[in-house]
């Protein structure tokens, strides 16, 4: 953990770059991570890891340079050791032809309002038996996989610039398993996330797989023709798609450079549909919070489609200086987005039970964007996906393509729950970095264009 | 650096204390460096430059069938690590199904390091730098919007000892980069061409690589040429056609619908949770005609110039070089030793007779899964680019990848790609933007109708490949030949 021995160390560095007048910033990360794998009904990996990153960035007038290094903080000499390397790479460095934004600490931050004290209790023993009693109950008959990672993030960012500080610490988990028929191949899936140890609810989980489970056993899959459908996109998929639309149309770089699909539109233009209101709200607590951003700057919530018009763009630090514009808070990967409810039922399968023909597609697999500048993306049905007619469940689909554009799928929406979700979007690439969306239970999309389909899940 | 004599034997202590407990297995890596530094020029503006240096050390544990990990960056810390991962795989072993087995290897001790001349770690930040100003200095026109220059330099020390005894020694040394310009087109979206570093197999692999001009700084002219072309051609229609695709798009290809359905860790279900399954199950070796008599593909990992040329794996396997698929039938798979027996018990027969070194783990703090090496289509017997278009009647020529969009057991593929040329007739006749096409595997493959020869043949870098979890971003390499597919769907249906 972060204690006081670590953080006096940084902050005596901190001073001491400030009497060589050199303007830095520090930042520690530190994780506690756990992590289950099953595989074939087993563990097939139980991992623990416990690291500490530091990452020093040295501003130079208009050159800049930084450096991480992993491991313990022992001394103040080693620290220095770090600050020498990303100074001499902020000595060397070529000029930039605009003035960076010096990192700041705007005030004395401390965001703890999501660290459970019970995650503890979250032991690798206590998710075997978890998962063990998911198989017995759902069946051992069918084949299961699945990982369960689960975790303590803590945070100190310090700045040359003033004294302030801002520390971050946070627990998160994701569980999710998957149920694959051994002969049929068919896969269904169940997930919970959030930040307590009691978000994770396991005869809710039971009772989601049963009842995918009584789909798949019980009604035929079909292979769709390719058209345009009626599709009702559950939650993961909302989240995966608006994470794709919001990072290449309201991006503040994307926009400036003339790359985004909103490019050729200005701030106050129809871009979406007059029912979908995005915003980034680091206070939803559905999402993971984080009240500052690696700059040191306040979060605070920023509406950026407001009925379907696009009201503002998301700028970190170097795309606002190098485009002369106010940053938002945005040198972060812990973004909140959050997209508003309607007032529909919370069920999707109750909302379209007067609808003739429909596809539910729950998640989309490995979404791509084809054409950025004309917003067009592309991903595949595989878990829990449904054929449902006049309300009734007809029975799986195959894996399906959408290939179709954001302002189609989000500019033709029917209906939209009044249930949120929250959907956890953490990328582990590196250190653990806890992200979720808020969105809708599900949303019921218009001509969305299936472009292929096929003869398996 | 050599190894510390008292931590070495810390290591082995605790290996030996670890394996009287009636661990099955231990194996430990200790990666007393693993630097990278990232470069990267935006528009002339240095955005990024930056170093990353982590050391520390991974232990896992066999324990009655079931893995244990845990990994520290505090080596005071050895003994905790060591009890956390015993521990870990103790639990583990509580819900075990299908008991995991590591068959008994000889032990050896060993040592590889990637062959390079000049240590890229070495070279000062500013003749780096120079030298990438003087590429992007090139680069700049009024029409072209973005310029992005990026390289990325690696260099992972690791010493890896196993209760069986082994010992390895291993340096490796990896160079990627990048470059790419984007312009406006006349309809105002926006257009791509890229080059990325790539090698032809031989060869050294430090900074040299970067600055010979054939493998990288000399393609500038023609991607700008290319970009310029692109901001006047029409978008690619909806039709099926023969499509080409070169190195630079074909390794992707490769990559995700031979690649990674052909990793047995997949085949066997332990990736369902996150990146997916296969379509190949334990029953298509030997039997699945995956592709055309011509599809010949290698795991080979060791070309001489790749970062998928390692040595040995993160489980102390060498690096073999055998075919996956042989005349267009399936006969073998991307393999690790943990895997191969798993997969044979359920088979019932020996379907994998020994690892295929593709066990790897992308730092101290992730432990190894199946991964790919270098995984290649040898070259064929079609003749050149030129000749192969001259036999083409109605097809496109496709380049670099902007999109790739894969189903989940990968079974279908949509690929979007930066540019295309139109063959009617034998001839190039014109430029076309926006290309796409999309197929399913088995069906794609079996098209495939020509495969180009020697000269068409190179190895593309992959320096982020994405897979397990805790996720792990892995280097590897392919080696393709220009190939053509028939009666492909090209194109997004209006």
């Amino acid at each position: 953990m972060i204690d006081n021995t670590t953080k006096n160390i940084i902050l005596k560095v901190r001073d001491i770059a400030e009497e060589r007048n050199i303007v830095a910033s520090f930042s520690l990360h530190y994780e506690n991570s756990h992590l289950m794998r099953i595989g074939n009904n087993s563990v097939s990996l139980s991992t623990s890891e416990e690291l500490t990153r530091m990452d020093i960035e040295v501003t130079n007038g208009l050159r800049q340079g930084s450096h991480t290094q992993m491991g313990e903080i022992r001394s103040v000499e080693q620290v220095i050791e770090s600050l020498e390397i990303a100074y001499e790479k902020a000595l060397v460095a070529k000029e930039k032809d605009y003035k960076p934004i010096e990192d700041e600490v705007e005030e004395i931050f401390v965001e703890n309002s999501q660290n459970d004290n019970k995650f503890n209790d979250l032991t690798p023993d206590f998710k075997a038996e978890s998962y063990s009693k998911i198989f017995n109950s759902v069946g051992n008959n069918y084949n299961f996989s699945g990982s369960w990672s689960s975790g303590t993030t803590e945070q100190f960012i310090v700045t040359t610039k003033n004294k302030n500080s801002a520390y971050l610490v946070g627990t998160d988990q994701i569980f999710t398993i998957v149920l694959k028929h051994p002969v049929k191949s068919w896969e269904i899936t169940a997930t919970q996330t959030g930040w307590k140890k009691s978000d994770f609810d396991l005869d809710y989980v039971i009772k989601e797989l049963k009842m995918y489970v009584d789909y798949y056993e019980n009604y035929p899959a079909t292979q769709i023709d390719i058209k345009d459908y009626t599709v009702v996109l559950g939650p993961q998929a909302i989240a995966e798609v608006i994470q794709m639309a919001i990072f290449t149309g309201f991006w503040g770089r994307t926009y400036e450079e003339k790359q985004a699909w909103t490019s050729k539109n200005s701030i106050g233009d129809k871009v979406l549909g007059e029912n979908i209101t995005i915003s980034d709200d680091p206070l939803n607590d559905l999402t993971f919070k984080s009240c500052f951003d690696f700059s040191g700057q306040k979060r605070v919530k920023r509406n950026i489609v407001e009925d379907g018009k696009f009201v503002s763009l998301m700028y970190d630090s170097t795309t606002a200086a190098k485009f002369k514009r106010e940053k938002t808070g945005h040198d972060t990967s812990s973004f909140s987005i959050t997209v508003n409810t309607g007032s529909d039922v919370e069920c999707p399968i109750d909302a379209v039970k007067d609808m003739e023909e429909v596809l539910y597609i729950p998640a989309l697999h490995y979404i791509n964007l084809p054409s950025v500048s004309k917003g067009i993306f592309t991903g595949s049905s595989r878990f829990n996906a449904l054929l449902v007619r006049k309300g009734k469940v007809v029975g799986p689909i195959y894996s399906s393509r959408i290939t179709d554009t954001f302002q189609n799928v989000f500019g033709n929406v029917a209906k939209i729950s009044k249930l949120a979700k929250s959907v956890n979007l953490s990328n582990t690439y590196g250190r653990r970095a806890p992200v979720a969306f808020s969105v809708p239970n599900y949303m019921v999309c218009e001509g969305v264009k299936i472009t292929d389909c096929a003869e398996s899940f | 650096m050599k190894i510390d004599q008292k931590l070495k034997e810390k290591i082995v202590k605790n290996i030996n204390l670890t394996m009287d407990k009636n661990s099955d297995y231990v194996d430990v890596r200790y990666l007393s460096s693993d630097n990278s530094e990232s470069i990267m020029l935006y528009n002339g503006n240095l955005e990024a430059n930056d170093t990353t240096f982590e050391s520390g050390i991974g232990v896992r544990v066999l324990y009655k069938g079931a893995w244990g990990f845990a990994a520290t960056s505090n080596l005071d810390a050895i003994e905790t690590c060591f009890s956390q991962s015993f521990d870990n795989a103790k639990t583990a072993s509580k819900l075990v199904n299908v008991p995991l087995k590591m068959n008994k290897k000889p032990s050896h001790k060993s040592k590889f390091i990637s062959p390079i001349l000049i240590d890229p770690f070495e070279v000062p930040l500013k003749e780096k730098l120079d030298f990438l100003i003087s590429l992007d200095d090139k680069l700049k026109e009024e029409w072209i919007l973005q310029r992005v220059i990026s390289a990325n330099f690696q260099k992972k020390h690791t010493y890896f000892f196993s209760s069986e005894g082994t010992e390895v020694e291993r340096k490796l040394f990896n160079v990627f980069a990048s470059i790419n310009i984007m312009a406006l087109d006349d309809e105002g979206q926006m257009q791509s061409r890229t080059h990325d570093l790539f090698t032809t197999g031989k060869g050294t692999r430090g900074w040299e690589m970067l600055i010979e001009p054939d493998l990288f700084s000399g393609n500038i002219d023609k991607i700008k040429s290319e970009l310029s072309e692109l901001t006047k051609a029409p978008s690619l229609e909806y039709a099926k056609r023969s499509v080409i695709l070169l190195p630079s798009q074909a390794w992707l290809q490769v990559h995700e619908t031979i690649g990674h359905p052909l990793e047995l860790d997949r085949i066997l279900g332990y990736e369902l949770s996150y990146a997916g399954g296969s379509f190949v199950d334990l029953d298509s070796f030997g039997k699945l005609q995956y592709g055309s008599k011509k599809l010949n593909v290698s795991a080979f990992g060791g070309i001489e110039n790749s970062p998928g040329s390692f040595g040995f794996d993160d489980e102390g396997s060498p690096e073999r070089n055998y075919m996956l698929i042989k005349d267009g039938l399936l006969v073998n798979a991307l393999t690790s030793r943990a895997m191969i027996s798993e997969a044979n018990q359920k088979a019932g027969k020996e379907i994998f007779k020994e690892s295929g070194g593709a066990a790897r783990a992308t730092a101290f703090y992730r432990a190894p899964i199946d991964r790919m090496t270098n995984v290649n289509i040898q070259p064929g017997n079609d003749g050149t680019l030129e000749d192969i278009i001259a036999n083409t009647e109605d097809g496109i020529i496709v380049d670099f990848p902007n999109s790739w969009s894969i189903g989940s057991n990968r079974e279908h593929f949509h690929f979007g790609c930066e540019i295309a040329w139109e063959v009617k007739k034998g001839k190039v006749t014109r430029v076309l933007k926006n290309p796409t096409y999309q197929g399913h595997t088995v069906e794609f493959y079996n098209s495939l109708s020509a495969v180009g020869d020697e000269s068409t043949w190179h190895v593309g870098q992959v320096n982020n490949c994405g897979k397990g979890e805790p996720n792990q971003v892995m280097q590897l390499g392919h080696g393709v030949p220009v190939v053509k597919f028939d009666n492909v769907i090209t194109g997004e249906r209006k």
